[in-house]
């Protein structure tokens, strides 16, 4: 099941438009929406976290740049446009490697968004961190398993003397339970 | 800006029944899987958390000591996570025989620009006897090239200053530390070559491997013959790391080609290969 992301279609639709109209307030909701998916689709395409965070700001630049023109035609892809651009200027990141040209930076109160919402990634490490010193042995050997070493269920299955199905569900289980115990304590902050 | 938009809207039960999440991660999607995944994390509130928390488990578990395997075989890959522990000790000794033997051959002046090389005066990695032919893994495996620190009587620019600061991290045998300023260096001074390979080792020992390959071709188009031969060697590991082995055969046979110092290391990669 598809869950709505925390701005609904609707919303972004309208973003795209506001922005188009100079609504200040329009952009600094765009860099809330986007900053944390486009910093992790820099993460893992350039496996560079400081990369990734050059790379939020100038694709934001860019497509607020663009949206200020009126360039999106069609709002209702609005998280495809973003998409699309932060696609585009990894790849030529990646091609043209140490040659990119600087870009225009962020306004200030932009780019002060833009750290707030980085600032949560330190955060997130702590309670990930926190999280994995709470689960046996078994679990992290699981999710290293899985998420470092790159085995299948059936593998780790092998190696650990269960089931894929009861690998497969661990791993789900403790992927989630991290995520819960992030959204809990970071709602509250 | 021109976007193209081709790739179909994945959804949250293929995401998890397909693997997608881990595969991402890992970096083993298709390009148009890749493509439709990011496209339904742009829109996707639940798969983006769990790949959020994903990710930083995958940052948090690399950088956890090895945990013992519970069961034969459990860790086919620990070799992996001591590399940079080997990379570091064997780089610290090869640096103190280095130094010792450039004291003795160059009393006045240090070597002002030298082509990296692995150095074979010194002992690598002990490697454990083995009959069988070694695995991919095992010919993926780099030894951080040799760094000699290059002392100018005038004085440095703001980019070689940058580098060699960097470059601190690297003989330290910490390589992820060392890539920003290196890259910074790349980027105020795109054409110098010794940069833009140094970046390349770092990406490489630092196990990223798409930005290493794309700093050994800027070294390979740049055509500096000191580089050369090195650039191509890195790339072919860098090729064998991504398991693609027709591109790290073409590197290797152009490592060859070249018949420079890597010659021989290179034909028995490309020799264990072809096996």
């Amino acid at each position: 099941m598809d869950l709505p992301s925390a701005t609904s279609a609707g919303e972004l639709r309208g973003l795209a438009e506001r922005i188009r109209q100079g609504d200040a307030s329009a952009e600094t909701e765009l860099v809330h929406e986007f900053t944390h998916r486009i910093f992790v689709m820099g993460v893992v395409r350039t496996h560079d976290r400081e990369a990734a965070r050059e790379l939020v700001q100038d694709v934001l630049m860019a497509v607020i740049g663009a949206l200020r023109k009126g360039q999106l035609q069609d709002a209702d892809k609005l998280a495809a446009f973003v998409h699309g651009t932060a696609r585009n200027l990894i790849n030529n990141q990646l091609r043209s490697a140490s040659q990119r040209p600087p870009m225009e930076p962020l306004p200030e109160d932009l780019a002060q968004a833009c750290r707030a919402e980085q600032l949560e990634d330190a955060e997130r490490m702590r309670l990930v961190h926190q999280a994995i010193e709470g689960f046996g042995q078994e679990d992290r050997r699981i999710l290293l398993m899985t998420l470092v070493e790159g085995h299948k269920p059936g593998e780790i299955a092998a190696a650990l003397g269960l089931t894929s199905e009861v690998v497969r569900t661990r791993k789900l289980r403790a992927v989630k339970k991290v995520t819960d115990l992030i959204r809990k304590k970071m709602s509250r902050t | 800006m021109p976007h193209s938009y081709q790739a179909r809207a994945m959804n949250c039960k293929e995401v998890e029944e397909r693997h997608i999440l881990e595969g991402y991660l890992l970096d083993r999607l298709s390009e148009p899987e890749r493509e439709e995944f990011e496209k339904h994390y742009f829109e996707c509130g639940s798969c983006f958390s769990q790949l959020q928390t994903g990710l930083a488990l995958q940052a948090e578990l690399q950088h956890r000591p090895a945990m013992p395997a519970r069961a034969r075989g459990a860790s086919l890959r620990r070799t992996w996570v001591w590399a940079p522990v080997f990379a570091a000790m064997l780089l610290l000794f090869s640096a103190g025989i280095w130094w010792y033997t450039a004291q003795k051959r160059q009393p006045s002046q240090q070597v002002a620009s030298s082509p990296p090389k692995t150095s074979p005066e010194v002992p690598v990695q002990a490697k454990p006897p083995s009959m069988a032919a070694p695995s991919l893994e095992e010919l993926a495996r780099v030894e951080p090239p040799a760094y000699t620190e290059i002392v100018l009587r005038g004085a440095e620019d703001e980019a070689q200053e940058t580098f060699h600061k960097a470059m601190q991290f690297y003989v330290k045998g910490d390589y992820a530390h060392a890539i920003p300023g290196v890259r910074a260096a790349a980027k105020a001074s795109p054409r110098t070559a010794s940069f833009n390979f140094y970046l390349g080792a770092c990406y490489l020992l630092a196990g990223q491997t798409d930005p290493a390959i794309v700093s050994f071709r800027q070294i390979v188009s740049l055509g500096d013959p000191a580089y050369s031969e090195s650039a191509h060697f890195y790339l072919a590991k860098a090729y064998l790391r991504k398991r693609e082995v027709t591109a790290a055969e073409d590197e290797l046979q152009k490592t060859v080609q070249l018949h420079g110092s890597l010659e021989s290391e290179a034909a028995e990669i490309l020799r264990q290969l072809r096996k």
